[in-house]
C-alpha cells in the first residue's frame, strides 16, 4: 500500500499520467462487467466513436490553453453535417459536399473570432450565441426533417477502414492529432499559445500578435468541427439537425480530463486524446454492461468533476516544465522532480 | 538621501487600546522558530520580539527568511519547531483565523481589497453591522469613517469604489480594516513599493499614529533610507537567521548592507564614466491622452532618467514610445529617421524594448518556464528552422550573462525571486538586441543585492551602446544611475537636470515649487 502511495505521489506534476491511470482503472472495471468489452472489435468501436471528439478536442485544447472557450462546437457540427448532406442529396459530387462541411465550419469559426476579437465579447457568451445561431441554421436548412436520400458512397468514409483494419475516422483523427501536436509543441505559434494563456498582457507587451492568434485558434476550431462533420455525417448516413447536442460537453470533458486548466496556460494534446478515450470508454462500457443510457449523463458529469479535482491534486508543487531537449550539449535538464 | 520630515507623534487617542495589564512582556515574541522547505532552511532558530508602541523594521535579502516568518505568524505556514507567545502567553497559530484572533494584522504586497466594493464595505467585510438580515448602512458607515479618520484619511469618500482609489488610499483602507479588527500588531510587507514620496510621508504619519496609540508596527522594506527614517528597532535577517537586531541610533546604510549580505558593498552604483554617442531616439512634442507636448532625446551610451511623482506621466511617456498608447501629435525619430510607433510590433521592429513596472500582471508569465519567458519576444519575430536550438542557446547565454539564479531553463518563473524575475524581463528585452531600452521601475520589490546587480547590468548595457530611458520613483536610484534627469509633472516635462543634481532639486521640480533652495 505504501509503495502505491509513493508511486502516486511521484506522479505529481504529470497530468497525463493521472489521466492514463483513470483510463486504465475504467478499462479494468468494465472488463469485469462485460466479457464483450475487452475484444478487438470493441476496441475498434471505441476508437471509432471517439474520433469526432478527438478531432475537435485537439483544436479546442489550443483554444482553452489560450484561455478561450468554444461552446458552439455541437451546433456547428450539426449545421455542417446538414449543409453537406443537403448538397449531396441534391446531386452534388461528394467532394463538393465535403468542402461545404469544411467551409461551414470555418465560417462559424470566423464568426466566433469576429465577435470575440472584433467586438470584444467574452468567449462564453459569444460562442453561446453562435451555438444558437448554428442550431437554428441547421433546422432551417433541413426544415427540421432528417435528410435522407444520400448517394450510395456517402457512408464509405465513416464506416470503411484503411487496409480493412483501421477505420478511416481513426486515421483522420490520428492525422489531426499529429498536426496539432506538432503545432503546439514544435512551433513558435504553439509556444505563444501557452504564453497568451499564461499572461495575455505580458505576451502582448512582448510583441505577440494576440488578436491574430485568437482568430487563428477559433478558425481552426471551426474547421476541425467541419472535418468531424464529414466523418460523423458519413457514419450516420443521414443529415440530422438534432445531432451534436451535448457534443461540446463531451469535448470539454475530454480536454479538462486531459489536464488542460480552465484558467489557461497549461494543457497537452496527449491528455486530450486520453480524455476523449475515457469519455468513449465510459459510454461504451456502460452500454455493454446494460446500464440505462441516461446513467451515462450522470457518469459524464461525475467524470468532469473528478477531472478537475485530479488536476488540482496533481498540479500543486509543479516546479519545472520539462521540454524536449533539442541539443546534446546541454547539461541535464531533468531537474523535473518536484 | 536626506531624512524625511517625519511629523511629531500624534497624541490623539482615537481607537487606542486599553492600557496593558503587564507592561514588561513584549507584545509578541517568537523563540527558536525553524522551518525547512525542500532544499532550503528558510528559518533557522529565529528568536525575536515585537514591543508595544514600537516600529520594528525587518530587512534582509529575498530568501533571508522575513517573508517566511510573516507567513508563520499569519497562520499560513506551520513551523517545524519553536514557540510563539503573545503577552508572555504561549499561543498556537494554525490558521489565519487564529492569527487574527490574537490581534495580528498583515498588509502584504498584494493588496487584498475588493476593488468593486466601496471603502465602507471593504472595512466591515465579514462583520457588517446588521439589522436582522439586512445590512445596516448608517452604522457601518460610521464605524468605517471612524477608523479612516483615526489614521488621517478621513477625507476619502466612504462610498468611493476602492478600485478607483490610489494605491496609497487603498492601503489606508487595508490599515483601517486591520484597526477595526482590533489589531495589536500590524505587519507591513513592502508597503511603500507602489507609493511616491509624498504618499510615503503620509504612511509614516499613519504609522506614528498607530504606535502612539500603543500598537506595534512591523515594517518590512528594501528601502534603506525609509528604514533609518522610521524605525525604532531594526532586525536584519540573513540566510534564515538573525544577523543583527539593534536600536536605530546612528545605524548607517553601510552597516545595514553589511549585515544583510556580509560583505562591504562600497558603491551600489557604478561610476558614470560612459560616453554618449549620437542620438538614438528623439521625441518632438509628443502628446497622448495623458501627456502633453513632451520633447526628449536619448543618446547611445546614455542613461536618461525620468523623474516625477506618481501619476506625473513618466510611465505614460515610455508606453507612448513603445506603441502602447496612441500618439496624438508630435513625432518620434529613431536614429534620425521618423518612426511611426503605432503598435508594439512597430516599436519592436524599430529597436525599442520595454520592461513594465508591474511585472506580475504585465511582465512575467508565471506558469511558464524561464526559457519561454526569456525567448517569447525574440520568438515572436519568426526565427525560422532550428529555432528551438537557438532558443535554448539564447536562454543559457542570458542566464549566464545576467546571473539569473535558477536551477535550469525549465524552472517555472513563478518560483524565482523578485530580483531574478526582473532580470528575466530584462533578458527578454536583450534577446531582441534593442538599440533603445525603456525601463519602468526596474528594481521594484527587489532586494539590495540583486538591485546592485541590476544597476551594473544597466550600466553595462549603456556602455554597449544602448540608449536607456529609465523611470524610477526612488530618487537615490534616479540620481545614482542617470546621466541626465528629465522631470515630469502632471503630464508635462517641466525641467531637465544634470545627473549630479541634488535630490531636493528634483523633488522641487516634481512638486512644482519654483525655487529649490528654500527647502530644508
Amino acid at each position: 500500500m505504501r509503495s502505491i502511495r509513493a508511486f502516486v505521489a511521484r506522479q505529481r506534476g504529470n497530468p497525463a499520467i493521472a489521466t492514463l491511470m483513470v483510463l486504465a482503472i475504467l478499462m479494468v472495471l468494465f472488463s469485469l462487467t462485460s466479457n464483450r468489452f475487452l475484444t478487438w472489435e470493441n476496441f475498434v468501436n471505441v476508437t471509432r466513436s471517439s474520433s469526432t471528439v478527438m478531432i475537435v478536442g485537439c483544436a479546442v485544447t489550443l483554444v482553452m490553453i489560450a484561455r478561450g472557450l468554444d461552446l458552439s462546437v455541437g451546433s456547428v457540427l450539426a449545421v455542417s453535417v446538414v449543409a453537406s448532406a443537403k448538397l449531396a442529396s441534391e446531386g452534388a459530387p461528394l467532394e463538393i459536399a465535403y468542402l461545404a462541411a469544411l467551409l461551414v465550419g470555418l465560417a462559424f469559426g470566423l464568426l466566433n473570432a469576429a465577435v470575440i476579437v472584433g467586438l470584444r465579447v467574452t468567449p462564453i457568451i459569444a460562442t453561446l450565441g453562435t451555438l444558437n445561431i448554428a442550431r437554428g441554421a441547421a433546422y432551417l436548412i433541413t426544415s427540421s426533417a432528417i435528410l435522407v436520400g444520400l448517394p450510395p458512397n456517402w457512408a464509405d468514409l465513416g464506416t470503411g477502414s484503411m487496409f480493412g483494419a483501421i477505420p478511416y475516422p481513426v486515421v483522420i483523427a490520428a492525422a489531426v492529432t499529429v498536426f496539432f501536436w506538432i503545432l503546439l509543441n514544435y512551433t513558435v505559434f504553439g509556444r505563444n499559445v501557452y504564453a497568451v494563456g499564461g499572461n495575455e498582457d505580458a505576451a502582448r507587451i512582448a510583441g505577440v500578435n494576440v488578436p491574430r492568434m485568437y482568430v487563428i485558434l477559433y478558425a481552426m476550431s471551426g474547421l476541425s468541427v467541419g472535418l468531424a462533420a464529414i466523418v460523423l455525417g458519413s457514419r450516420l448516413g443521414s443529415g440530422d439537425p438534432n445531432i451534436g447536442i451535448g457534443f461540446e460537453f463531451d469535448v470539454i470533458v475530454a480536454v479538462v480530463l486531459g489536464g488542460t486548466s480552465l484558467a489557461g496556460g497549461e494543457g497537452r494534446i496527449s491528455g486530450t486524446i486520453l480524455g476523449a478515450l475515457i469519455v468513449a470508454v465510459l459510454s461504451n462500457g456502460l452500454n455493454l454492461a446494460g446500464v440505462d443510457p441516461f446513467w451515462q449523463y450522470v457518469a459524464k458529469g461525475v467524470a468532469l468533476v473528478v477531472a478537475v479535482v485530479i488536476d488540482r491534486i496533481t498540479s500543486t508543487d509543479r516546479e519545472t516544465i520539462v521540454t524536449r531537449a533539442p541539443t546534446a550539449e546541454l547539461e541535464s535538464t531533468t531537474e523535473g522532480e518536484s | 538621501m536626506g531624512e524625511r520630515a517625519v511629523p511629531e507623534p500624534v497624541t490623539s487617542t482615537s481607537g487606542s487600546l486599553d492600557a496593558p495589564a503587564n507592561g514588561s512582556e513584549p507584545l509578541l515574541s517568537v523563540a527558536g522558530i525553524s522551518k525547512r522547505f525542500p532544499g532550503v532552511q528558510a528559518l533557522d532558530d529565529i528568536s525575536t520580539s515585537v514591543e508595544r508602541g514600537e516600529v520594528h523594521c525587518w530587512i534582509g535579502e529575498n530568501g533571508a527568511g522575513k517573508s517566511t516568518l510573516i507567513k508563520v505568524l499569519a497562520g499560513l505556514v506551520a513551523p517545524d519547531a519553536g514557540t510563539i507567545s503573545v503577552e508572555g502567553q504561549p499561543v498556537s497559530i494554525r490558521t489565519p483565523h487564529d492569527s487574527l484572533q490574537l490581534g495580528l494584522a498583515f498588509i502584504l504586497q498584494e493588496l487584498t481589497v475588493v476593488g468593486s466594493l466601496s471603502v465602507v464595505e471593504n472595512i466591515v467585510l465579514g462583520r457588517e453591522s446588521r439589522r436582522g438580515p439586512f445590512f445596516d448602512r448608517a452604522a457601518s458607515r460610521t464605524r468605517a469613517a471612524k477608523f479612516m479618520e483615526s489614521i488621517g484619511f478621513g477625507h476619502v469618500n466612504p462610498l468611493a469604489r476602492v478600485g478607483d482609489l490610489s494605491k496609497s488610499e487603498q492601503q489606508a483602507v487595508m490599515i483601517a480594516r486591520a484597526l477595526s479588527l482590533n489589531a495589536r500588531a500590524i505587519f507591513m510587507d513592502e508597503a511603500t513599493a507602489a507609493l511616491d514620496d509624498a504618499e510615503v510621508v503620509r504612511l509614516f504619519a499613519v504609522i506614528r499614529r498607530l504606535t502612539a496609540s500603543g500598537r506595534a508596527v512591523v515594517f518590512v522594506s528594501h528601502r534603506l533610507e525609509e528604514i533609518t527614517a522610521i524605525a525604532d528597532r531594526v532586525t536584519v535577517f540573513k540566510d534564515g537567521r538573525i544577523a543583527a537586531s539593534v536600536h536605530n541610533h546612528g545605524v548607517s546604510h553601510g552597516d545595514l548592507i553589511r549585515w544583510m549580505v556580509g560583505r562591504e558593498i562600497s558603491a551600489a552604483f557604478p561610476p558614470k564614466t560612459r560616453e554618449a554617442g549620437e542620438i538614438a531616439l528623439e521625441a518632438r512634442s509628443i502628446s497622448t491622452r495623458r501627456i502633453t507636448k513632451v520633447s526628449l532625446h536619448a543618446r547611445r551610451g546614455e542613461i536618461v532618467g525620468l523623474g516625477g511623482l506618481v501619476g506625473s506621466g513618466r510611465s505614460e511617456v515610455l508606453r507612448a514610445l513603445y506603441g502602447m498608447d496612441p500618439i496624438r501629435e508630435g513625432e518620434v525619430l529613431v536614429n534620425g529617421a521618423p518612426a511611426k510607433l503605432t503598435s508594439i510590433r512597430r516599436a519592436l521592429d524599430s529597436g525599442l524594448a520595454f520592461v513594465s513596472e508591474d511585472r506580475r500582471s504585465e511582465g512575467i508569465i508565471s506558469k511558464r518556464s524561464v526559457e519561454e519567458n526569456l525567448t517569447i519576444a525574440w520568438a515572436a519575430r519568426s526565427p525560422g528552422r532550428g529555432w528551438r536550438r537557438e532558443s535554448r542557446r539564447i536562454t543559457l547565454r542570458l542566464i549566464e550573462e545576467l546571473q539569473i539564479r535558477t536551477r535550469g531553463p525549465g524552472q517555472l518563473v513563478a518560483t524565482l525571486s523578485g530580483g531574478n524575475q526582473q532580470k528575466t524581463l530584462v533578458g527578454r528585452c536583450l534577446a531582441m538586441e534593442p538599440g533603445i531600452l525603456l525601463l519602468d521601475e526596474p528594481t521594484r520589490g527587489v532586494d539590495v543585492g540583486a538591485k546592485t546587480e541590476i544597476y551594473h547590468l544597466i550600466d553595462q548595457l549603456a556602455r554597449r551602446g544602448m540608449a536607456v530611458i529609465l523611470v524610477t520613483s526612488e530618487l537615490t536610484e534616479l540620481l545614482g544611475l542617470a546621466d541626465r534627469i528629465l522631470v515630469m509633472r502632471e503630464g508635462c516635462l517641466v525641467g531637465s537636470l544634470p545627473g549630479d543634481a541634488r535630490e531636493i532639486d528634483v523633488l522641487a521640480l516634481a512638486m512644482g515649487h519654483q525655487d529649490g533652495e528654500g527647502a530644508a
